[in-house]
């Protein structure tokens, strides 16, 4: 087996412990104030289209 | 966020897979009596476990356009539920992820997946008790659960809305409102692929508030996330659901 089979090899091999992580992930950290975000909800929101309100800022921390 | 260049290869083969789910479920002139073209594309390690990870969603487009499946799909499908049953310290999600894909699997005519699914339903009151927030975390994970009643005829079309029936769906339909907390919160937290997953169950429960504005937040989520495939697949189950909704808060 060459060093690049060998390489592929172990890249595809998946635990049963791989399975159950990506079926339950926690949950990912959220992002907030994000000016192209809150552009596209504004330009939704002037259409009468969307009721969401901007995203909040972020808390300060301290 | 993840770089690219450092994708785990397994995430990447979920990516590469729903990938090709959204592109059948895009590409039109899907006839019920013929089978679409097959969206997996082998059987090796890596690949069943990713039919195993984006679960019963593997099979949507004979799910959603009423077709029937393409049977290279319905044979992987069938030897990654064997190859990677839940294990005895599995989650709650992958004991329903297994059971979704098993009672596709048996609704669509696999034949080796009728005994598995003899056995009882996993438990779902666990979710009864959850905060709203964990609810919707919960439930996006499992939106694989959110279609339509699956038939292999086109005679037998479900109501407009209509949710395949589960415990899951169940606490879904009793805690609409909270799953719409959590989809504003996914969309302010930027979280595309819960507030995707979670519009996908709110496209099928009666009670969505109508000020949360679902058709035009789903939008939403399409512009700023769409480029995750996974997100496009949510909400592409979701598109068809909400076209056939009647007017009116749903």
């Amino acid at each position: 087996m060459t060093s690049h089979e060998y390489e592929l090899r172990n890249r595809t091999q998946v635990s049963d412990t791989d399975i159950e992580a990506a079926l339950n992930p926690g949950e990912a950290q959220g992002f907030y104030r994000d000016t192209r975000e809150c552009a596209a909800l504004a330009l939704q929101a002037g259409a009468g289209q969307v009721l969401l309100a901007p995203p909040a800022p972020r808390p300060k921390k301290g | 966020m993840e770089q690219p260049g450092t994708t785990p290869p397994l995430t990447g083969a979920v990516r590469e897979l729903a990938t090709q789910v959204v592109s059948t479920l895009t590409s039109g002139g899907h006839s019920p009596v013929s089978a679409y073209p097959p969206v997996t594309t082998g059987d090796d390690e890596l690949g069943l476990a990713a039919v195993r990870v984006l679960g019963a969603d593997v099979l949507l487009p004979a799910v959603l356009h009423r077709t029937l499946p393409a049977p290279a799909d319905l044979a992987v499908c069938e030897k990654a539920v064997l190859a990677y049953p839940p294990g005895p310290d599995a989650s709650p999600t992958s004991l329903w992820s297994h059971r979704a894909m098993v009672r596709t699997l048996a609704a669509l005519g696999a034949p080796a997946a009728g005994a598995t699914l003899a056995g009882p339903e996993p438990d779902a009151a666990w979710l009864e008790d959850l905060p709203w927030q964990a609810l919707t975390h919960q439930l996006a994970l499992l939106a694989a659960l959110a279609v339509p009643p699956t038939g292999t005829t086109s005679g037998d079309a479900a109501a407009p809305g209509a949710l395949a029936p589960s415990a899951v769906a169940d606490v879904a339909q009793r805690r609409t409102v909270d799953i719409a907390r959590g989809f504003v919160r996914a969309v302010r937290r930027r979280g595309w692929l819960q507030a995707a997953a979670a519009g996908r169950w709110l496209a099928h429960l009666d009670g969505v508030p109508r000020t949360l504005g679902l058709d035009a937040g789903l939008e939403f989520v399409g512009l700023m996330g769409g480029d995750d495939p996974r997100v496009a697949l949510h909400l592409h189950a979701a598109r068809p659901v909400r076209a056939g909704a009647p007017a009116g808060p749903r």
